[in-house]
């Protein structure tokens, strides 16, 4: 069973831990209010997880395989198309969109 | 800066969107290790990392205004963290906010936090500077965190050091913070 009256200490050992595996949403779902609140109430604990952050960086983020740049690229441009897409789309629709009827218009005249 | 990064970058700012969108190939070249490992300090998470950093380009390419006075590449990163990447972070963590009992603020301050002279160094830097305010710990404080950046669990490094799993989470949150005011004051010096 999970603990949920963690110390100080020990939420930042997790926070440590869950930066390293990549989960920190785990990390986060993990925490009770009392935690929450302790951890909110604690300054060491941020000037802590500032430098678990480094660490992390240091430590591990160059053994990660970096992925493929030109893959990476046609994903960017992908992505920048679909914008454009939506864009374009977005300004013809407002073009071609019928105009709302103005009070005036929709009066008839007087014979 | 480098002249590739500054000839991607003046591409970047051109008004015409089709050019802008042939100009991210160098830039995004340029810059992709950079802001990849700059990522992975807030995630952990390499897949995430990728998503992430696709939106935050292709929201460079939309608006990339911000990056206009950016002329050393610490102030690329920096600018890049605080206008692009910070609010692609929060995205990330909002879709599961509500279940937390983190308030807003310190969801923020945990995942996105504001920058510190530490923060914006490189990695190279940012290596050099743990590497010399390590040396200066204890025996004891320097192989718990050695241990911790080989990738051991705190279980395996309280069975190193042949204490309790307690001790070391201790040991370490107070290296930690030891760690921090060592490398706030040789920043300071430096």
């Amino acid at each position: 069973m999970p603990d949920t009256n963690r110390e100080i200490q020990e939420l930042l050992a997790d926070y440590a831990q869950a930066l390293r595996d990549g989960s920190i949403p785990t990390f986060l779902k993990s925490l009770t209010r009392t935690e929450g609140q302790k951890m909110a109430s604690a300054p060491e604990f941020w000037d802590a997880a500032e430098v678990v952050r480094y660490l992390n960086s240091a430590g591990f983020a160059d053994k990660f395989a970096t992925p493929d740049v030109g893959l990476f690229i046609s994903r960017v441009d992908a992505k920048i198309g679909s914008r454009l897409k939506n864009a374009r789309g977005s300004s013809r629709a407002g073009r071609t969109s019928p105009r709302p009827i103005t009070k005036a218009q929709r009066t008839e005249k007087p014979i | 800066m480098d002249r590739r990064l500054r000839k991607a970058l003046q591409g970047l700012l051109d008004p015409d969107s089709e050019r802008r969108r042939r100009a991210m190939e160098p830039f995004v070249r340029a810059t992709f290790e950079k802001f990849i490992r700059y990522l992975y300090r807030h995630l952990g998470n390499e897949v995430e990392c990728e998503d992430v950093l696709e939106d935050v380009y292709a929201d460079i390419w939309e608006n990339p205004e911000r990056l206009r006075n950016a002329t050393s590449e610490r102030e690329l990163l920096k600018t890049v963290y605080l206008y692009y990447m910070r609010k692609r972070l929060r995205e990330v963590y909002r879709r599961i906010n509500r279940h937390l009992y983190l308030s807003q603020n310190d969801l923020k301050n945990l995942i996105t936090p504001e920058l510190g002279v530490l923060e914006i160094m490189s990695q190279s830097e940012l290596k050099d500077a743990l590497h010399g305010t390590l040396a200066r710990l204890k025996a004891r404080e320097r192989r718990a965190i050695q241990l911790w950046m080989d990738g051991m669990s705190i279980r395996a490094i309280a069975n190193d050091l042949r204490t309790t799993v307690g001790a070391v989470k201790m040991l370490k949150f107070r290296t930690v913070l030891k760690l921090r005011k060592m490398l706030r004051d040789s920043c300071r010096e430096d």
